[in-house]
């Protein structure tokens, strides 16, 4: 196969064509790194590695234009593809590059940062970050304190960015920096693009509540960073972000992780030796989730179908991340509970891809406690649940 | 699953129609006057061709879908319309319309003459679908004998499609409401219809026999996916016009010296009633979709869609209600009208725990069939 073989348009067709790569490109060790990921980023090398196999596939980044590398497929196709790679246990790269930064970088940015960061973004030779939180900014972003400073033709930044996911692995980072401390809080903040190896950055990991490091403390300390490394104008930083934000809570599918969880409940509901299996107070919780699910992916259709039609969805991707988000969370629930005793165990070594002993928790189980854990950040990050009820509440109800 | 050009227009001329021909205190009024359908805003929708529209063009219908039926059912909500036409429109596009009479019975449900009215629910039977009314043969011919209670919208019908148990199985029975043998006592509902409660002991000719055995029980089954949906349609439209009227009464009304409306509290619970009427009106139009397609998933979205939305209704109304205060207790306020029309529509045909206890039968089915797919 090679990167211009044309695709089926015909969605079945597709869909087969999709499969059939992923059965040919996934190796057994990748599958598994699929498997026993228990947030949103699967092992960090086999996501790595998996992105450099999509990008010679020339399906690095299905939702980039063609001129950026993208594939020219429609909403439906991005679909089905994001459907089948989670059917098939493909492992999650760090997505904020693809994901986040390079639509900003094609909106904002100038023809040489174009040419300079999206061909590593894309190929996943570079790995993104994104510097947000602070410790005293959280929902309250605009009261970001962190500094850049002009010094000749250079910022020098100092601060503190926090809850930066895969810090540690990532090679560059982009920033919200305060440029201007005279105005309003949104008016002096600027989108600042920082390479990790520059002298004065340090990195402290935290270890999350499932005994995992995804989650990070960035420390600036008189950074130099070349202007040159300004996407959009100087002060005009909120507005790049708050786009991109969008990005963030819009661009996902929640649904085909939530019908994949709903399969294995239903999976272990029909085992006899498993605790919920004949408890008909379970079955209507799931079918009273299952519901919900339906109702979450006919709005995501619903919203797919006006924004083909050119709309802009606004504020309805805060409704999607609110929902999806919960039901989420309700589905990581009820898995812990058909689980039982069985999900207990706390191993971490068995989440690595090459682990292929035995395991304390009972196969099926083995992420169950992690992946509950960790839902409960869900609701936190990419703009709480109240914050996204507040932006209903303002832009929707006008209240 | 936007709208299409000609559903927009359905849209925008029904809400011109009721916007202009509803007033609350009106309606009100009319209730306390035992007056449910207004003959001419009856004969106003037939005009309009809604009483057309399930019907093929075969028997001069207009042959739309359940998706423009719901448009309808939904402005019903909003608008709180005491006219029967959900009521009128299941029976006649499931029942009348799958019966030898239909090309003599059609028309008159067109031009508004004929409106059947569902009687299922029984005394003893509640809506378990057993019927204790039965139709049975006797020396001189067919007799129907039983009771149909809290018949929802009864007292707005000129006759009654009675469900009835059979030697040969299920039956539809048309019974016009002045025959002799049917005594009827007609009451106020709590949603602001005219209910019923009928005693049938009366002969029955063949030709109001609408159908028997499986073809009546295939229509109940159609019947009852056709009041799901409807039901669900109606609640969404009360549901939304529950939230918008929450909505403008806080922004308008002022507490501490601000409007209720800036309270977060109170715009997070506003906020959640949007996302979940937004989210029943997906359900909605998909269970729509569903039936106008004969999709295998029909029968799974449309109890999704029960089940959904008279949760949602329920919940909704219930926050509308708190997040006035006192007024909205009172009958001289709309929005506790929302609330006791969606709470009765939450029974009406069909329960939400028969609906999800339904989805979960027709949920195993599919898994079954699934699995058996892929061992092939």
């Amino acid at each position: 196969m090679n990167a211009s073989s044309p695709l089926p348009t015909d969605s079945d067709a597709f869909r087969t064509a999709v499969r059939d790569f992923l059965s040919e490109a996934l190796t057994p060790e990748l599958i598994r790194a699929g498997e026993r990921t228990t947030s949103v980023f699967s092992d960090f090398e086999a996501g790595r590695q998996w992105q450099s196999i999509l990008h010679q596939r020339g399906w690095g980044a299905p939702d980039w234009p063609l001129e950026y590398g993208g594939t020219g497929w429609d909403i439906q196709q991005r679909y089905i593809f994001q459907e089948e790679c989670r059917q098939a246990n493909a492992p999650t790269p760090v997505m904020m590059g693809i994901q986040m930064l390079g639509p900003m970088l094609m909106h904002f940015g100038t023809p040489s940062q174009k040419e300079r960061f999206l061909p590593g973004i894309i190929s996943g030779e570079n790995v993104w970050c994104q510097g947000y939180s602070e410790p005293g900014s959280g929902s309250d972003l605009a009261s970001l304190k962190t500094t850049a400073d002009h010094d000749g033709d250079d910022f020098i930044v100092n601060g503190t960015k926090i809850w930066t996911s895969m810090a540690h692995y990532s090679d560059w980072i982009f920033c919200l920096v305060r440029t201007d401390k005279a105005v309003k809080p949104q008016a002096g903040i600027s989108f600042l693009l920082v390479d990790m190896a520059t002298p004065g950055i340090t990195v402290k990991p935290f270890t999350s509540l499932d005994g995992e490091i995804e989650q990070c403390q960035v420390f600036f300390e008189d950074v130099r960073v070349p202007a040159d490394n300004l996407l959009g104008q100087e002060n005009q930083g909120w507005t790049v972000a708050k786009s991109l934000l969008e990005f963030e809570r819009g661009g996902q599918h929640f649904t085909i992780d939530l019908k994949k969880q709903l399969s294995k409940i239903q999976r272990m509901m029909s085992t006899e030796t498993c605790r919920v299996s004949g408890d008909p107070t379970f079955a209507y919780r799931v079918a009273e989730t299952q519901i919900d699910v339906m109702a979450l992916e006919q709005t995501e259709l619903r919203i797919k179908g006006s924004l083909t039609a050119g709309d802009n969805p606004g504020a309805l991707s805060s409704l999607v991340k609110v929902s999806g988000t919960e039901l989420g969370q309700c589905c990581a629930e009820l898995l812990i509970e058909a689980a039982g005793q069985s999900a207990i165990p706390w191993q971490s070594e068995v989440l690595a891809p090459s682990y292929s002993g035995s395991t304390a928790a009972a196969s099926e189980s083995v992420t169950t406690m992690a992946e509950y854990i960790n839902s409960r950040a869900t609701t936190i990050y990419g703009g709480t649940a109240e914050i996204q009820r507040s932006i209903i509440a303002k832009h929707v109800l006008g209240l | 699953m936007t709208m299409t050009e000609e559903q927009t227009m359905l849209w925008d001329t029904a809400d011109r129609y009721l916007r202009d021909h509803t007033d609350f205190n009106q309606r009100r009024d009319q209730i306390a006057e035992a007056i449910y359908n207004q003959p001419e805003k009856w004969q106003a929708f037939a005009e309009m061709g809604w009483l057309a529209m399930p019907f093929p063009e075969s028997l001069d219908g207009l042959n739309f879908g359940l998706r423009e039926i719901a448009i309808l059912a939904e402005l019903c909500g909003q608008y709180l319309v005491t006219e029967p036409l959900i009521d009128a429109l299941a029976v006649a596009s499931t029942v009348l319309i799958r019966s030898e009479q239909a090309a003599t019975l059609v028309p008159g449900v067109i031009s508004g003459d004929l409106i059947a009215i569902a009687a299922i629910d029984e005394p003893t039977a509640g809506s378990r679908l057993s019927p204790s009314c039965t139709l049975s043969q006797t020396d001189s011919g067919w007799r129907l004998q039983g009771k149909k209670y809290w018949i929802s919208a009864g007292a707005s019908a000129t006759h009654f499609a009675v469900l009835a148990d059979s030697s040969n199985g299920l039956a539809w029975v048309l019974v016009a409401k002045n025959a002799a043998g049917l005594s009827c006592e007609t009451f106020p509902t709590h949603d602001g219809k005219g209910g019923a409660n009928c005693h049938f002991d009366l002969p029955i000719s063949d030709d109001q026999i609408l159908l028997m055995g499986d073809a009546a029980a295939e229509a109940l089954s159609a019947f009852r996916e056709c009041a799901m949906i409807l039901s669900s349609a109606e609640t969404l439209g009360a549901a939304q016009a529950a939230l918008d009227t929450t909505v403008d009464y806080t922004k308008q009304r002022e507490q501490f010296g601000q409007p209720l409306a800036s309270f977060q509290a109170l715009q997070h619970r506003m906020a959640n009633m949007l996302i979940q009427t937004e989210l029943t009106r997906s359900l909605v139009y998909s269970a729509c979709d569903a039936a106008d397609h004969d999709s295998p998933d029909r029968g799974r979205f449309a109890r999704a869609a029960k089940v959904k939305s008279a949760a949602v209704g329920r919940k909704v109304t219930q926050e509308a209600i708190q997040l006035h205060g006192g007024i909205a207790t009172t009958d001289e306020y709309i929005v506790g009208h929302f609330f006791k029309r969606v709470t009765a529509l939450e029974t009406w045909v069909c329960s939400k725990g028969e609906a999800l206890q339904e989805f979960i039968a027709l949920d195993a089915k599919k898994v079954a069939s699934a699995n058996s797919a892929s061992r092939h």
